[in-house]
């Protein structure tokens, strides 16, 4: 036996008998069944508050889509192309942030069909700029022939920027920002650090017309990245297999293409992968192929670029600017105003009816719904005053509305100071003035920042005051009258027209992410100030 | 030696609305004594102390009528309330020292009166600290928050905060009645040296408290003096039956 066992002897592990009645039993279950279903509620409330924060930041930081494509997600960064020597490749200038694009992208890009800009590809809001070497006789014509196929153009169109020579071609690609040239592979072993190569998806799926039947309520769609997949492997010997009608799938060789066309044309369920400019100049169908696109939602050129095109493309970072001016404004209006009201009803006022009166007023008006104060700026700031839909007809809106928070909450934290500073001040000989300044606002300030902080709050999170009083435009604030857009609008309007589901959580994300900041900002001011003054 | 008259109060009549809360109250309060207040709880002894340096006048509801006379000058038309409230200083029942640091805390009325010299303050805040005897217990922390002291410490403060606005008169509202048996031995002492420079009343519940500290003893019944006089006289010989009931403990 060890010395430690002798000194610690084993305790009995027999029940010991607790002294109790039935009446000390039933109360103890009761505690129990109580401090199980208040468990359970509180767990019920931090599940949802952190499924709820949690799904708004992973679909705001992340996106994760399946888009459709007319080609297969197959990406080629050297091009191998029928009838020409060299194979060929694309080169970008280093600041467009596409890596690969439809072959349907290059022809729209290279023939001006629209004001071409890269956003239409990536949401980069950036004017996409081709360039082609003149010189190159039958290697650019060839190249011609494959972007522009099917299209019955002479010529480049005049917008694409002309160079005599490859290396021409690649300095002015490095030197232009959303340029986009082409170059033989030979030219392109050595490229500077300013120019990177694009990847091209070209391969569709091109089918026999009867595969896009409708047959027994059934019919072909679109294709999945993975079944694209399987069907080029040669797996698949039945369309049913991959959501398709009861159709026998026959895989066509693209080797000898005028032949496998007829082929395909006359043969029920026939498909054959190809490039995609055969199925526009022979005239057959394609079916679309899902392609799984994921990455980061919230990245840091969303932050830090401008919105364009209605916030489809570039970032949010003049409606992230503009927030903060509404958030400035408003405060810098209200808090002085509120604050000195809050003095007054506080300090000075005589406790009568008519502060019961003014109480009841600012209690009713904090609740009213934000779209009355929103109708009462359109038809009061906007239309009666003069102002205009803008920034300064929605900051005093916004103002009048986060007004009665501040009274109230500054009125709390001057009604909490105890009445021994105000005496001892008073008995100092200081005055009224003095006393409030130096000892009753400082007590207070606690309470009246945590009042502002609100206030912050509720104008961040506002939208339907805004929409009747500072419009929509999604440019930076230029002066009182201007239009512009905050955080919230801008994503009731993402949302509401459609433009972008990913962008309005991603919007979401940067809102949440704001609050959460300026929560902890005004904590860990408070835990100063509390320190400070050791209370 | 000779003891003038500080404050000359006569036929003090002070009502709470309609409630009369003290009656012809007449005393006089002579230069560096201890003038103790005693009496029930109730019998308007708070409110006589207010009333001397117009503490009352933050409650709306109460009227006045009567002379109070602060060095022979009538304290509501010859004195600037700022004015009197300087000279005439007072320590309240709760320690309330002000949120913030302790030099702040003695610094304070000195600054609201327009002392803005960083070394004189320092000068007052020291001299104040040492009357009060805290000096030697802060002086390694005079600025951290005042808030962080033991409560005879934060009493004591008070004291000194007083002290800083170079009163001539100090007025204490039952100041030992929230402090422990310690804490207040050592105000009682403070209060023993502070009368060779201030005039000091003080309000007090505790008898024994008033027979150590005060020369003369005033005692209040019902909103009128029963009984005023020298200590002594009060608790050994007694003019009036009622103030030997209370001081030999029958009510109170």
């Amino acid at each position: 036996m060890s010395s430690a066992e002798v000194l610690n002897p084993p305790v009995s592990k027999g029940r010991k008998e607790v002294v109790s009645s039935p009446q000390s039993r039933k109360l103890r279950m009761q505690e129990k069944v109580a401090k199980g279903i208040i468990w359970g509620l509180a767990a019920l409330t931090i599940a949802i508050l952190v499924w709820i924060v949690g799904y708004l930041m992973v679909k705001g930081l992340r996106y994760n889509n399946m888009t459709p494509y007319n080609v297969t997600p197959y990406v080629e960064r050297v091009i191998d192309l029928d009838g020409t020597e060299d194979d060929l490749v694309f080169i970008i200038n280093r600041g467009v942030r596409e890596q690969d694009i439809e072959v349907d992208g290059l022809r729209t890009l290279f023939n001006k069909r629209r004001n071409e800009n890269w956003g239409f590809y990536n949401e980069q809001n950036l004017r996409a700029q081709p360039v082609v070497n003149e010189n190159a006789g039958d290697f650019s014509v060839q190249v011609k022939d494959f972007i522009l196929a099917g299209e019955d153009l002479d010529d480049y169109r005049g917008y694409v920027e002309k160079a005599s020579s490859w290396d021409e071609v690649i300095s002015y690609v490095g030197g232009t920002e959303g340029a986009i040239g082409f170059l033989p592979a030979s030219e392109a072993a050595d490229l500077p650090r300013d120019v990177k190569v694009l990847g091209v998806r070209r391969k569709a799926i091109a089918v026999n017309p009867s595969v896009l039947m409708i047959k027994d309520s059934r019919m072909l769609r679109e294709l999945t990245d993975k079944q694209a997949e399987k069907i080029a492997a040669g797996e698949v010997s039945n369309w049913m297999e991959v959501g398709g009608t009861d159709l026998p799938l026959t895989l066509l060789d693209s080797e000898n293409i005028e032949v496998n066309m007829e082929a395909l044309q006359s043969t029920e369920g026939a498909v054959m992968l190809t490039d995609y400019r055969y199925v526009a100049e022979y005239g057959v169908r394609s079916v679309p192929v899902l392609r799984h696109e994921t990455g980061w939602n919230l990245t840091w050129h969303f932050i830090t670029e401008a919105p364009a095109r209605s916030g489809q493309w570039g970032g949010i970072s003049y409606i992230i600017i503009n927030t903060f001016f509404l958030i400035l404004f408003t405060i810098l209006f209200s808090a002085p105003v509120g604050v000195m009201a809050a003095i007054y009803m506080v300090e000075y006022a005589k406790q009568g009816r008519l502060m019961r009166i003014l109480r009841m007023g600012t209690e009713t008006l904090s609740g009213i719904p934000s779209i009355v104060f929103g109708l009462f700026g359109f038809i009061f700031f906007v239309r009666i005053l003069g102002m205009g839909i803008g920034f300064i007809s929605s900051t005093l809106t916004v103002t009048l509305m986060v007004l009665p928070t501040i009274i109230r909450t500054s009125e709390e934290a001057l009604k909490s100071v105890p009445q021994s500073f105000r005496e001892g001040s008073l008995a100092l000989g200081a005055t009224k003035l003095q006393t409030i300044i130096k000892v009753v606002l400082p007590a207070a300030s606690p309470g009246i920042l945590t009042g502002i902080i609100l206030a912050v709050g509720r104008t961040v999170g506002e939208t339907a005051v805004l929409i009747y009083t500072l419009g929509s435009n999604y440019d930076l604030v230029s002066g009182p009258s201007s239009s512009a857009r905050v955080l919230s609008l801008h994503l009731y309007m993402l949302f509401s027209e459609a433009l972008s589901f990913d962008r309005t959580f991603a919007t979401g994300a940067v809102l949440v992410i704001l609050i959460l900041l300026t929560n902890f900002s005004a904590t860990f001011m408070m835990k100063r100030m509390n320190k400070n003054s050791g209370m | 030696m000779d003891k003038t008259t500080k404050i000359n109060v006569k036929d003090l009549n002070l009502f709470y609305g309609d409630f009369q809360a003290l009656h012809n109250v007449s005393m006089d309060i002579r230069e560096k004594e201890v003038t103790a207040l005693i009496g029930p709880s109730g019998c308007g002894k708070s409110t006589f102390l207010r009333t001397l340096n117009r503490m009352n006048d933050l409650i709306d509801i109460v009227k006045i009528d009567g002379d109070i006379n602060y060095d022979d000058k009538d304290i509501y038309s010859q004195w600037d309330v700022i004015e009197l409230r300087k000279k005439v200083g007072m320590v309240f029942q709760k320690p309330n020292p002000f949120p913030m640091s302790i030099f702040d805390n003695i610094a304070y009325g000195p600054r609201t009166h327009g002392i803005k010299n960083k070394a004189i303050l320092s000068d007052i805040v020291e001299k104040s600290l040492q009357q009060a005897s805290l000096w030697e217990e802060v002086k390694d922390r005079l600025h951290k928050p005042a808030l962080g002291l033991s409560g005879g410490q934060q009493q004591r403060l008070c004291i000194a905060r007083v002290l800083a606005v170079e009163p001539d008169v100090v007025l204490m509202d039952e100041p030992t009645s929230a402090l422990d048996p310690i804490s207040t031995s050592r105000i009682e002492d403070l209060i023993d040296e502070l009368k060779q420079n201030y005039t000091i009343v003080i309000v007090t519940h505790n008898m024994q408290q008033a027979g150590r500290i005060s020369d003369k003893t005033a005692f209040f019944l019902h909103g009128k003096i029963e009984e005023f006089g020298p200590t002594d006289e009060i608790f050994f010989n007694p003019s009036s039956p009622k103030t030997e009931e209370y001081i030999s403990g029958k009510f109170g």
